[in-house]
């Protein structure tokens, strides 16, 4: 039933592969390396793409990856005990050829196992068939023939008389009632032959059953420790009440007690002063200067030296450990463990969250590196904490590569040579920064000599018009026409207020295009990613106009908030399109960068959830405070304690 | 290690922390005092100390500048290279997430040999396996997809130009082999062409990269010029030495045929 499995090594190199259809297998597996071990979303250990699913399993200590595909429509629940089992198999079998350093062995070595997978997959195809199909229980042995008919029978009259006896029967649950009602004269008991059925039984019989009731009485009661106690074989019990735990109160005069019998406190402990022994004094005090509040000490040295000192006599111990470690690694060395790791990826994860990064991302993400490095063979001179910092801040910088090129001067060049203008469409929640900056990258690309359009199309927000005016005037002050040859660099396409948007993009395009502008820079108005008519209405302005760059805007405060953004951003601009490959957000604008020290996890919150490029980074309010990524200082930040 | 050694003597001498001065007239005086069997164990700690710095220093030297780094972008046929260099033999590949590295012996007189080493392509991988191996590079290999060069051409120039400003960036810059694979396809570029549209784009490319908004810690130098300014960009204006050879992964007819890759081979033979 399986389309293909393969195996191969990490470096890339085909080791052995089963094809039971005649379709190449390279084409799915290469989306499945792509899409979740690189991503970093290899948490569960199952893919869909296109038709087929993809199951796969990475063996870290060899570096090979085990894939097995098959039809979505099929559910072979053989597959996962399948693949463990080649995996064992395959390993036990060519140890001598991976396990070696260099590439040559793998290359020279033949991995002839057509045979033992086929005898596994036979194997294993037969135990899932040979569970035979459950016949039904005979009435004879379910549980409800073994009550008696009247216990299950519920009456008017039996009910009160029930409630008074478990008022005096503190404790006593209502099921114990039935239970040992149940008990009392079974249909059929489990010893006697299984034909008989009638109620009213032989003596002799009785008597039996008598003894039977009587010893599974006791053993319930001893089970529960209630001392619930049966006098007669009928069906209402007379429990007893229960004895030593509380005496019951005895009211005297009918009812009227006095002050002094209620009062259960110890006489000492009212009104007289407390002392507190002695030594217990300078504790309580503490030691610290007593009146003067002190300064707060604010210097951050004192994190570091406490963060470096544990880390300090754990290094001295590494480098200690690492010499013997050497003659150690002559003997044997540590593979890594779940358990292992587990302690050390509580932390990181914490730590991530701490640094403000969404917390699904957070677990997803430990989830990757733990499957990246489950049964890896640590290195003589490492401890299990740094080998789990290095892998996260592998992933963590590989999130943030970008997956596409990101250079905006070089497709407006294209652009030009094209005689169209290049079209970017800003779009984000409210008050992230859109307007200011937009004014920003217009300022940059002005610097580079490209003349710009700015179309507000946000007809909305009062002042939105007026905020774009202000800005283009001063951009004109900056670049004027006469040092660029009489042309404007910088101009406002508006229509002033309640207008439609996408109608305004449209006519700022066309007029760009007449005027020979190299740039289209369109604002939008903000909206809350819930609000469905506004969501609407952005998807259309993007479906119609058809930008050449969707940049979505978010701010680095936000935390959990950012995956909902962009989720739900996402997913409107593909809803609403007509189009087979519908124009999704292609990249982010990070604002308000300056206002977070190093709690820079938005970053990686929004790369992963879209897996687009952060163009640029917003550091401050003024035109020259625009920045690009660099992803290494970004996970240097991320990992810092 | 010399820290430790002190250390280790200051503890002989029974104190902790302190100035170094009075342990060391007190190690003199132990030392006179003592028989030779303290000076004996001192004076082989020492030997064995300096064997291995000795050791790990010419370990170090041996393994570095023996690389020959396979790169370029996803797709470019790099693995298959690596295998037929190696083996002579045709092998499927995936898409590498790791790097292989392998022991190539140059069939030049002096049989000497190259550590290949094969990197992943990928977008999100490729910098940082550059970013380790590029100080033990010897060589530097850049694959190109001839056939489909037309489409990728910005991608492949924006690879190029990461690779070259790193390359120039080393003390002692690695010499420089631009192949272009896959010519078994017909519409395959050839070498020439190739040559040509990677200096255009590289023009235009070092004036937008040089453009760009810095990155977030300034700290970081001003990118380096590719090439003359002023000039168009010429791969003959470079530091480094660049040569462009065509190749044939696959072979020309099918997989089990032979693959051409000669020009590569004497390439390497050139520069072993």
């Amino acid at each position: 039933m399986l389309d293909f499995f393969t195996i191969f090594s990490k470096g890339g190199l085909v080791l052995w592969c089963f094809q039971g259809v005649s379709d190449s297998c390279t084409g799915p597996v290469n989306a499945l390396i792509r899409s979740v071990l690189l991503q970093e979303r290899g948490g569960n250990n199952s893919f869909t793409h296109e038709a087929l699913t993809l199951k796969y399993k990475l063996d870290n200590q060899f570096e090979l990856v085990f894939v097995v595909g098959f039809q979505k429509i099929l559910t072979l629940t053989y597959v996962d005990k399948l693949i463990d089992d080649v995996h064992r198999l395959f390993r036990d079998k060519y140890r001598t050829e991976i396990q070696q350093q260099s590439a040559l062995s793998l290359l020279n070595g033949t991995f002839d196992f057509q045979n033992d997978f086929l005898r596994l997959l036979r194997e294993a195809e037969e135990s899932s068939k040979i569970r035979a199909p459950t016949t039904m229980k005979k009435f004879e042995d379910s549980e409800k023939a073994k009550k008696p008919v009247r216990s299950m029978i519920e009456t008017r009259g039996e009910k009160p008389k029930e409630k008074a006896k478990n008022k005096k029967n503190k404790g006593a649950k209502k099921e114990v009632k039935f239970l040992l009602t149940g008990f009392d004269v079974p249909l059929t008991a489990s010893k006697a032959a299984p034909a008989e059925k009638s109620v009213g039984a032989d003596n002799g019989v009785e008597l039996s059953k008598e003894e039977l009731i009587r010893r599974k009485r006791e053993e319930f009661i001893q089970k529960h420790g209630k001392a619930a106690d049966k006098s007669s074989k009928s069906s209402k019990s007379d429990a007893p009440k229960e004895k030593g735990k509380k005496a019951p109160r005895v009211w005297a005069l009918g009812g009227c007690a006095n002050k002094e019998d209620l009062d259960y406190s110890a006489p000492t402990t009212n009104g007289a002063p407390e002392v507190a022994p002695p030594e217990d004094i300078n504790l309580i005090r503490g030691t610290g200067p007593g009146g003067q509040l002190q300064d707060l000490d604010c210097s951050s040295s004192d994190d570091e030296g406490a963060a470096q000192n544990p880390t300090k006599p754990s290094a001295a111990k590494g480098t200690l450990g690492g010499m013997f470690g050497m003659l150690k690694g002559l003997v044997g060395s540590k593979s890594l463990s779940r358990e292992d790791m587990e302690s050390v990826l509580d932390k990181m994860r914490d730590h991530l969250i701490a640094k403000n990064v969404a917390a699904d991302i957070a677990v997803q993400l430990c989830e990757s590196v733990a499957n990246k490095l489950e049964g890896k063979v640590m290195g003589t001179f490492s401890t299990v904490t740094s080998t789990v910092k290095q892998a996260l801040q592998e992933s963590l910088v590989q999130i943030l590569q970008p997956q596409r090129r990101v250079d905006m001067l070089r497709d407006i060049m294209d652009a030009q040579r094209h005689q169209r203008p290049y079209v970017v469409t800003f779009c984000g929640v409210n008050g992230v920064g859109k307007s200011t900056n937009l004014a920003k990258i217009s300022f940059w690309l002005l610097e580079n000599g490209f003349s710009v359009l700015i179309a507000a199309c946000d007809t909305f927000r009062a002042g939105a018009v007026e905020q774009l005016r202000t800005h283009t005037r001063r951009l004109s002050a900056l670049h004027p026409p006469e040092s660029h040859g009489g042309r404007t660099m910088v101009q406002l396409f508006e229509k002033g207020y309640g207008k439609d948007a996408a109608g305004i993009a449209m006519e700022a395009i066309a007029f760009a295009r007449n005027q020979g502008f190299d740039v289209v820079l369109v604002d939008t108005a903000g909206r809350m990613q819930d609000n469905a008519p506004l969501m609407t209405a952005l998807a259309k302005l993007i479906t119609v106009n058809t930008p050449d760059l969707v940049l979505f805007v978010g701010e680095a405060l936000v935390g959990n908030e950012a995956v909902d953004q962009l989720v739900k951003f996402n997913r409107a601009l593909a809803d609403h399109s007509m189009a087979q490959t519908p124009r999704l957000i292609d990249g982010i604008v990070l604002t308000k960068f300056d206002t977070i020290d190093d709690k820079v996890g938005a970053a990686i919150s929004m790369t992963y959830i879209t897996s687009k490029p952060i163009v640029f980074v917003g550091t401050g309010q003024t035109y020259c405070d625009l920045r690009s990524l660099n992803a290494k200082a970004v996970v240097a930040a991320l990992m810092k304690a | 290690m010399a820290s430790a050694d002190s250390r280790r003597m200051g503890n002989d001498g029974g104190g902790a922390g302190g100035a170094f001065q009075p342990y060391l007239d007190s190690l003199r005086q132990e030392l006179q005092q003592r028989d030779p069997t303290l000076v004996s164990v001192v004076v082989a700690l020492l030997a064995v100390l300096l064997t291995l710095v000795i050791w790990k220093f010419i370990r170090s030297r041996r393994s570095s500048q023996r690389a020959v780094l396979l790169v370029g972008l996803c797709d470019s046929g790099k693995t298959l290279l690596f295998v037929r260099l190696l083996t002579g033999l045709y092998r499927d590949t995936q898409t590498s997430i790791t790097d292989s590295s392998a022991l190539y012996r140059v069939n030049n007189s002096r049989g000497s040999n190259l550590t290949l080493i094969d990197l992943p392509g990928h977008e999100s991988l490729r910098l940082q396996f550059l970013e380790r191996f590029k100080a033990s590079a010897r060589a530097v290999v850049f694959v190109v997809d001839s056939a489909a060069f037309q489409r990728e051409v910005k991608d492949v120039a924006e690879f190029l130009y990461q690779v070259l400003i790193d390359s120039m960036s080393l003390k002692n810059a690695p010499s420089f082999l631009i192949v272009c694979n896959k010519q078994d396809i017909t519409m395959a570029k050839s070498a020439k062409l190739i040559q040509q549209q990677l200096e255009k784009e590289l023009n235009t490319l070092r004036v937008t990269r040089s453009a760009a908004p810095s990155t977030l810690d300034s700290s970081s130098a001003a990118p380096a010029q590719l090439g003359k300014k002023g000039k168009e960009f010429e791969f003959s204006q470079l530091p480094l030495k660049v040569e462009f050879v065509e190749c044939s992964a696959k072979g020309g007819r099918g997989d089990a045929s032979s693959a051409d890759i000669q020009d590569l081979e004497k390439w390497l033979a050139k520069i072993a």
